[in-house]
């Protein structure tokens, strides 16, 4: 059982007009095996709280502490991160020109064990996980996220988190820009994952959408840098008929209630 | 991917009268062409020429000299043995002896000096389908100055692959003609691994016989300044030029590569593909990717493409294609140049994958350069160019991450 629990967190970016609060004092735990959704506005910090526990150089943690099983996060580097067991399945996975996606998953995966994988299992293993997420195995050998298309992106974040077995998974908007089938592969995926290994999942949206095929323990409303609310499964079936409008501080516009 | 962006070029360029210049008599033309180092003024910045190249880098190369005569050549087939007698002759000959001056003629002062200094030749004679690829290795003897001319000879019909590597301490002025027959299919790789206080000034002057196809091929990754330049022809129709360059420049080095592709025949094709890496302060790089297409040549198609990745602020890659089209029945004429910096999402995104940071921009640079060397096409030689490489890469490192790092 491992734990993840983030402490009055504060983050800020550099922006033209100077230094700027997005992350106003963020509590969470989060256990093995749970999943938890992170339900908000746009603009309400959700994206930056999962990018600064990934360690994105953007954003500059002011106070607070990110702990998983006592280890403090945010004094680590990226790829300490990961080797402690957290992974961020991003929204606009980054394309590496000329690094093949093997060579890529290969390097990973030896960074994260600490030894490579065995040859005679390895290939068996991410032509298996491949087949499982319906990807081409053409796929393995191009470059990373090059030339793949938003649902091609999303299935390879999957792959990742499935052969990197990770213990908590952040998954920023994962289901942003994709069809129903592709929701559901990919979905069936991260439910993989949580049933082989335990992984908890915070899982980043704006729509609820995606909480019909990964159902949520728990959800939460993050607004305006903050945990604002939290309940069960039916407080997102709440959010899906009320909007986020309660939630926005006075005088904001209500553009970025649910649609 | 680099071949669908030329493809999307070209025939943009097609549709797009717009895009190709207009119709000029060449600086090329006019430039001039002799073998007296008179002929030539001192290199200084203000001749186009020698805009970006630091001229005082190279002065010991503006004036005959007596070449010191340190610098060893050998060649072998490239596992060491003996290359077979009846298809590979080795000789030297005398200066003003045949091939020798036979391709083009110097090109500017010092071409011009190598050739009034040199005062042998070897040449390298290529006949029939040759198995193995043939090494020429080049070895400075230490910084006295010196000259070597080499010539390559492929007749018709020619298969082969030839590997000239330079490594040592040298101060070399090297002169490098290469011929090529009728339907041969030929590749040279030139590797320059100099030691770090080295200099280097290459001038190559290359023949392409009627339907042959040379794929010619550039890695430079030491020394303290070396600029080489190649000027080619094509010997009639039919013909196909391959140039693929590959430069990694440390901190205070200059390394400058100029290509000159001349389509003086119908129905010729050319590519010139230039990818280089800067990682440091005062790091200088020069590519000039000249490329003329003569009257005489319709039907040409002709590519170029330079890409530089700067690792590191404080480098400065100069980038320049010039294209001079004189004749508007062609398939093609397209350049594309770019510098771009090391991209820091690309190296978040591999290392929230758990790959540190050094690594990770080694995985990117090795994949920045890896395409380049599969399209050397000869296995052999593109192993053994990953190889150079790797060690380039891992050079300062501890030897457990040459081990990660060669592993990979």
């Amino acid at each position: 059982m491992s734990r993840l629990e983030i402490k009055d967190l504060h983050v800020s970016v550099e922006t033209k007009e100077g230094r700027k609060q997005i992350v106003k004092g963020a509590n969470l735990t989060v256990e093995s095996g749970q999943t938890h959704a992170i339900m908000g506005p746009n603009g309400s910090g959700k994206s930056t709280l999962a990018y600064t526990l990934a360690g994105h150089p953007k954003y500059i943690v002011d106070s607070g502490q990110a702990l998983l099983d006592g280890e403090d996060l945010l004094k680590m580097t990226v790829d300490e991160r990961a080797k402690t067991g957290l992974f961020l399945a991003m929204q606009y996975p980054v394309e590496v020109s000329g690094v093949s996606m093997t060579n890529f998953l290969r390097t990973a995966k030896t960074e994260i064990d600490g030894e490579a994988p065995a040859i005679r299992t390895w290939t068996k293993d991410l032509n298996a996980a491949m087949k499982r997420l319906k990807m081409d195995p053409k796929f393995a050998q191009r470059s990373v996220n090059e030339g793949f298309s938003g649902g091609e992106k999303k299935r390879a974040e999957v792959l990742q988190l499935e052969i990197l077995k990770p213990k908590f998974a952040i998954l920023d908007e994962t289901d942003s820009g994709l069809d129903v089938d592709a929701l559901r592969i990919v979905s069936e995926g991260v439910n993989r994952a949580k049933e082989t290994t335990g992984l908890g999942i915070l899982m980043v949206t704006h729509y609820t959408r995606i909480l019909k095929y990964i159902k949520p323990d728990i959800v939460h409303v993050f607004a305006d840098g903050r945990f604002v609310k939290t309940g069960g499964p039916d407080l997102a079936d709440e959010l899906e008929e009320a909007g986020y409008d309660q939630y926005l501080p006075d005088g904001a516009d209500s553009e970025s209630a649910l649609a | 991917m680099a071949e669908n962006i030329q493809k999307q070029n070209i025939d943009k360029e097609k549709t797009d009268p717009y895009l190709a210049p207009a119709r000029m008599p060449s600086s090329v033309d006019r430039a001039v062409r002799s073998f007296d180092p008179d002929d030539y003024a001192i290199p200084t910045r203000k001749q186009e020429d020698w805009r970006f190249t630091p001229v005082e880098r190279f002065e010991e190369f503006y004036h005959v000299f007596k070449p010191s005569g340190t610098t060893t050549i050998s060649v072998t087939s490239i596992d060491g043995s003996t290359p077979p007698q009846d298809q590979v002759s080795v000789s030297t000959t005398d200066i003003m002896q045949e091939p020798f001056g036979t391709v083009l003629k110097p090109n500017d002062r010092v071409s011009a000096v190598e050739w009034a200094s040199a005062t042998a030749s070897h040449v390298v004679v290529l006949q029939g389908e040759i198995e193995q690829p043939i090494l020429i290795r080049i070895t400075g003897g230490g910084l006295q100055l010196d000259a070597l001319h080499l010539v390559i000879v492929a007749k018709e019909r020619t298969y082969a692959d030839v590997v000239v590597e330079h490594t040592g301490d040298a101060y070399l002025t090297e002169g490098v003609e290469i011929v090529t027959g009728a339907d041969s299919h030929i590749s040279t790789t030139f590797v320059q691994e100099w030691g770090t206080t080295s200099k280097e000034v290459g001038n190559q002057r290359i023949h392409i016989g009627p339907g042959a196809s040379l794929r010619h091929s550039v890695v430079t990754l030491g020394g303290d300044a070396v600029r080489i330049r190649m000027d080619q022809e094509f010997g009639g129709e039919g013909g196909e030029l391959n140039m693929l360059g590959i430069y990694f420049v440390d901190p205070g080095q200059h390394m400058e590569h100029r290509t000159m592709v001349v389509h003086n025949h119908p129905n010729c094709k050319s590519r010139v593909v230039y990818k280089g890496a800067l990682d440091g302060a005062k790091a200088h790089a020069t590519w000039v990717g000249n490329a003329l297409i003569q009257p005489s040549a319709p039907g040409t198609d002709s590519y170029e493409l330079n890409r530089n990745l700067v690792l590191t602020p404080g480098a400065v890659a100069d980038s320049e294609p010039n294209l001079e089209i004189e004749n508007g029945d062609i398939i093609g004429a397209g350049h594309a140049s770019s510098v771009g910096r090391f991209e820091e999402e690309e190296l978040f995104y591999l290392q929230s994958r758990g790959i540190p940071e050094a690594e990770a921009r080694k995985l990117v640079v090795r994949g920045f350069f890896g395409e380049l060397v599969e399209e050397i096409g000869v296995p052999s030689v593109a192993g053994h160019l990953m190889e150079v490489i790797d060690r380039r890469l891992s050079k300062g490192e501890s030897e457990a991450m040459k081990h990660v790092l060669e592993g990979n």
